[in-house]
């Protein structure tokens, strides 16, 4: 039963990382339209920053947290300003060749500065060693990670929820044409939305950074669950995305506890599934094709 | 008519198209004398942007001029290789791209002996290319025992290091030294599968016993539950089967639950690189094999210094094993006289070598090279006096306890 | 509602080129032969100018490209998961070549056939999504085969690959040995999948594709079944990729899971949209340069090779849209256009 625990436990921590980033995917798609490929390559180049920021200015792992995200909303603005917008009145198909274009130019910039090896990250302090409740032990930092996702979720859902922006956001992500239609200005929302969603990203990528090996590659395998996450959460819902993406790390943390040669394979038997039975996804809308 | 002019255009520029693409194209290799074409070509095919890139990559090539210079110093006038050179590529670690590589370095470049050749599917591409081109193919850095195994040919050699050796090595080691109670944690694919059993034999032919084998998947970057799996049956030694970034997740997550103090960790396979990518601290008091390690004596030091003074670096095993290749295949063409790869052949087999990287070297008929090798335990942050030296050598495995007995799979 | 890969019409572009070519006129245009023919003294003449086994990787890039301009530029339908297909016919076409030992075509015919059945199921389950989801969820499924087939090892040899494929050809013993003579006996196959897929094309089947890609829900109203017509697509297209890929692993002597990576999917697409969507003459194109830039710069030790492919994908995204045949062809049909003077 402890086991159990702890893997649910760890389920939901993997999970949130997946959340995290599948709720910056969905904010992009639900304004922009754009699927973005680049999203793993924002994950990484936010590990890869708070590795560098460690190294070169000493900034620690909480700083980090607060800092990293701003940096990459700037990146997320220069890519909207100067590529992604060119191609937004056209299918989503010729920004999501876009991104994945880009995505090869970011992996091999970041070899080619860092090389391939990985870049040391030292554990942030204080969240070293286990956390007992009982008789079960739990690693601090996976704690630390699913109830750090959840509020950062939280935070998001206010945002959506209680500000204009947010509305305009969930607006124009039920029904852009209409939100247009009634006057509201969803253009001029349209950069920082972007780079909100690529900060989210940058954000998962810092968490990961004591956690995973930084390397340029890192983002290359997590974009393709993160695509999973957001068929089976439904591309156009906001809630879709963070369920699923919680739901995807039981699936991962479960399977490999319990069935580990299947565990890869299981999030898209579980895809296949959703495509089969609910092709809107668990939470999506039903979209003519 | 407009038409035709348009097809006239495409052709030309089809035509001319084309022509370009053929610059590049060698000609055909003129008949040689005792060398053919008169030098001695070494064909350095690595990865030089990728994984491996600091493990071997560029520095390689560094590794081979040294020993060109060296054996041209030894010999003067009296070398009967006079013009020696050295042309590289990189594979990008996709076994196809290292086929068509190998195939062009043989044809079209001259290559009389291909060196290095990392990840084990490109190895055993570059292997067969060997046999059918029927020229000679010296592996460093893979480490798949089917070099030596099932796709074993007269052409290829094994020269640093397999799967095999490291299982022996470090579970063997790390069992007489008293860790008896092991749970094995391996990435499910053909190199974890192997490694397992590979260890599993060696700890129990020690006296050890293996509490759980706990396959993994491969790629993975989540080792929480294994990890978790792994610690609740209280081994005294927790062996890791990844490699690379995997193993850098492993660890580093491993470190994070706290498992450092709880149970000593002894690892399949390891580079210094990774050490140095990682960090000292992370790794402190892990078990591993090396080949080879520059600061173990004074002889490997000062070739260190020398390979520091070109390159700003130390040498990995895969540099030291480079040099060593090329240094007694020249060796071998100086004794032989030509570079024709049937006489070299013979005069590399049975050769028992003593050098820089080789101790109590001995070039085996399967041609794998046995030799020395060492277990190594990563020291701690306080004990490392410079940079790279993150090894405390524990103990000398001599050649004869290191690598398994030839394979009944290998028919040359 | 924007359909893929034509302009919306806020776009300055000009309408998109009927590439259902001659049905237009009705008949076949002197340039149309010229241009096949060129194209067909380039193929057979191609290994005399370039290394023959780059050559041949050439030729099968070509048309595992074109099997996936088949369901992009004429169905509108982009797959980001084709390297199971390819990856998985050169596995299958690999275990026949070492264990039945036949001729390295019939080799092929099954691993095309392999493809072909698990296209079936693949294809039924994504075309129930239409656009970015179908290419998302191709790209999963592709995944799904590589860790499936990661987990045969047995049987693949898993990350070591499958070695020491036979380029069996009726016991012509130059083919075995010679890269060279192994190009024309294998370029047959090739040209024969380029031409099945300039059939379907130019056929009844085709102009239902093109419609299909144009307004689905019109020709779902004029009666067609528009899902079926897709999945039989989807399985031709597949089949093509996996003739493709049962050469590839054929010349090469071996296949390994970098076949069946998403890399690999990706690679293709890029080399599609380069060379140019909805022409048959990119995918050639793409692959010519995409696979002699690749060479070049492994051989010349430059470390950026994703950068530039990125680049240049990026560009040709951004700016030319209709990748290098299709801008070239534009050009000349705007100068034809403009010398005929205005519209009458």
């Amino acid at each position: 039963m402890s086991a159990f625990i702890q893997y649910t436990v760890q389920g939901l921590a993997g999970g949130g990382f997946y959340a995290m980033a599948a709720l910056g995917l969905a904010v992009i798609f639900g304004v922009l339209g754009v699927v973005n490929f680049s999203h793993g390559a924002c994950y990484m180049l936010g590990a890869v920053a708070a590795a560098v920021l460690l190294d070169v200015l000493h900034v620690h792992f909480w700083v980090a947290l607060a800092v990293v995200p701003v940096l990459l909303f700037l990146v997320g603005v220069l890519m909207e300003r100067l590529l992604i917008r060119w191609l937004l009145r056209l299918d989503p198909l010729y920004n999501f060749l876009l991104t994945f274009g880009l995505s090869l130019i970011l992996v091999d910039l970041v070899k080619r500065r860092y090389g391939v090896s990985g870049l040391p990250y030292e554990r942030p302090a204080g969240l070293a060693g286990q956390l007992h409740i009982g008789s079960i032990g739990l690693p601090a930092y996976s704690v630390f990670v699913w109830l750090f996702s959840l509020l950062i979720c939280g935070i998001v859902w206010l945002l959506l929820t209680k500000t204009r922006v947010g509305m305009i956001v969930r607006a124009s992500t039920e029904d852009a044409e209409r939100t247009r239609a009634l006057g509201i200005n969803v253009g001029r929302w349209v950069t920082p939305v972007f780079g909100f969603g690529i900060a989210l990203a940058g954000l998962a990528g810092v968490m990961a950074a004591p956690f995973r090996a930084i390397t340029a590659d890192m983002g290359s395998n997590f974009v393709i669950i993160l695509f999973a996450v957001v068929v089976i959460g439904g591309l156009g819902s906001i809630l879709g995305a963070v369920v699923a993406g919680f739901l995807v790390g039981l699936v991962e943390a479960y399977g490999q506890a319990y069935a580990p040669t299947f565990a890869q394979v299981a999030i898209f038997v579980l895809m296949a599934g959703v495509v089969l039975f609910r092709p809107a996804g668990l939470f999506g809308r039903d979209e003519s094709a | 008519m407009r038409s035709r002019k348009q097809a006239v255009v495409v052709a030309a520029a089809v035509c001319g198209s084309l022509a370009l693409a053929a610059c590049g194209g060698g000609g055909p290799s003129a008949a040689g004398g005792k060398l053919s074409n008169d030098k001695v070509v070494f064909g350095l095919l690595n990865d030089q942007s990728g994984v491996y890139k600091d493990l071997s990559g560029p520095n390689s090539k560094v590794a081979i001029q040294m020993a060109i210079d060296d054996y041209k110093a030894k010999y003067g006038a009296k070398a009967v290789a006079k013009t020696i050179e050295i042309v590289t590529a990189d594979h990008q670690n996709k076994p196809d791209i290292a086929n068509t590589k190998a195939q062009e370095m043989y044809d079209r470049q001259n290559v009389d002996v291909i060196l290095d050749v990392p990840t084990s599917s490109a190895a055993l591409a570059v292997a067969n290319v060997a046999k059918a081109k029927k020229k000679l193919f010296i592996d460093i850095t893979a480490g798949t025992t089917e070099l030596t195994g099932k796709s074993c040919n007269k052409y290829t050699y094994a020269w640093a290091y397999d799967t095999a050796m490291l299982a022996k090595g470090t579970g063997a080691a790390v069992v007489k030294n008293g860790g008896k109670s092991w749970s094995i944690v391996y990435p499910d694919y053909a190199f974890g599968q192997n490694m397992n059993k590979s260890f599993t034999e060696a700890v129990t032919g020690a006296g050890g016993t293996v509490q759980q084998s706990i396959p993994t998947p491969f790629p993975n970057d989540n080792f929480a539950t294994f990890i978790t799996k792994a610690a609740s049956t209280n081994p005294q030694v927790i062996g890791i089967m990844a490699a690379g970034g995997d193993l850098i997740n492993f660890v580093k997550q491993y470190n994070q639950a706290g498992m450092q103090s709880k149970a000593q960790l002894a690892v399949g396979l390891m580079f210094i690189t990774d050490i140095h990518s990682l960090g000292v601290d992370q790794f402190a008091g892990t078990t591993f094999t090396d080949p080879w390690y520059w600061n173990f004596d004074a002889q490997n030091k000062a070739w260190a210094d020398k390979f520091q003074a070109k390159t700003g670096t130390r040498p990995s095993f895969a540099h030291a094993g480079n040099y060593s290749a090329a240094m007694n295949y020249l060796e071998a063409v100086q004794a032989a006289g030509t570079d024709n790869a049937d006489a070299v052949i013979k005069a590399l087999d049975g050769k028992k070598i003593n050098d820089v990287f080789l101790r109590n070297g001995e070039v085996r008929s399967d041609h794998r090279v046995v030799h020395d090798v060492y277990l190594a335990k990563v020291k701690t942050k306080d004990q490392v006096k410079e940079a790279w030296d993150y090894e405390q050598i524990v103990q000398t495995i001599p050649a004869a306890d290191a690598f398994e007995p030839i394979s009944a799979d290998c028919k040359m | 509602m924007t359909h893929p890969l034509q302009n919306s019409t806020n776009s300055s572009r000009s309408p998109e080129p009927d590439a259902a070519g001659p049905l237009r006129d009705g008949r076949h245009s002197p340039l149309r032969w010229v241009m096949l023919a060129v194209g067909l003294i380039a193929a057979l003449a191609l290994p005399w100018f370039i290394y023959p086994p780059v050559a041949m990787d050439i030729a099968a890039w070509a048309l595992f490209a074109i099997s996936v301009d088949l369901l992009l530029g004429y169905t509108g339908l982009l797959s980001f998961g084709h390297a199971a297909f390819w990856g998985s016919s050169s596995y299958v076409t690999g275990l026949v070549a070492i264990h039945w030992g036949v001729p390295f075509p019939l080799a092929i015919l099954g691993g095309m056939v392999f493809a072909m059945a698990i296209a079936v199921p693949i294809g039924y389950l994504s075309v129930r999504r239409t656009g970015i989801y179908f290419a998302m969820v191709t790209l999963a499924f592709g995944q799904m085969i590589y860790f499936v087939a990661n987990q045969l090892s047995d049987l693949t040899g898993g990350e070591n690959g499958l070695q020491a494929l036979p380029k069996n050809f009726f016991g012509v013993s130059s083919v075995e040995t010679d890269a060279f003579s192994f190009y024309y006996a294998a370029i047959g196959l090739i040209l024969l999948g380029i031409w099945a897929a300039w059939r379907i094309v130019h056929s009844p089947f085709g102009r239902v594709l093109v419609a299909i890609r144009d307004n689905p829900a019109r020709a779902r109203a004029l009666g067609y079944d528009v899902d079926h017509y897709k999945i039989i697509v989807f399985v031709l297209s597949a089949g093509l990729a996996g003739l493709a890929g049962g050469v590839f692993a054929i010349s090469h002597g071996f296949t390994s899971l970098e076949e069946l990576n998403w890399t690999t999917s990706g690679k293709v697409v890029l080399i599609t949209v380069l060379g140019g969507i909805g022409t048959l003459w990119g995918g050639p194109l793409g692959a010519a340069i995409v696979i002699t830039l690749e060479d070049r710069l492994a051989s010349s030790g430059f470390e950026g090779t994703g950068i530039i492919l990125g680049s240049i994908f990026v560009l040709i995204v951004l700016l030319f849209r209709h990748g290098i045949w299709g801008t070239a062809r534009d050009l000349l049909q705007r100068r034809r256009d403009a010398r005929k003077g205005p519209v009458d």
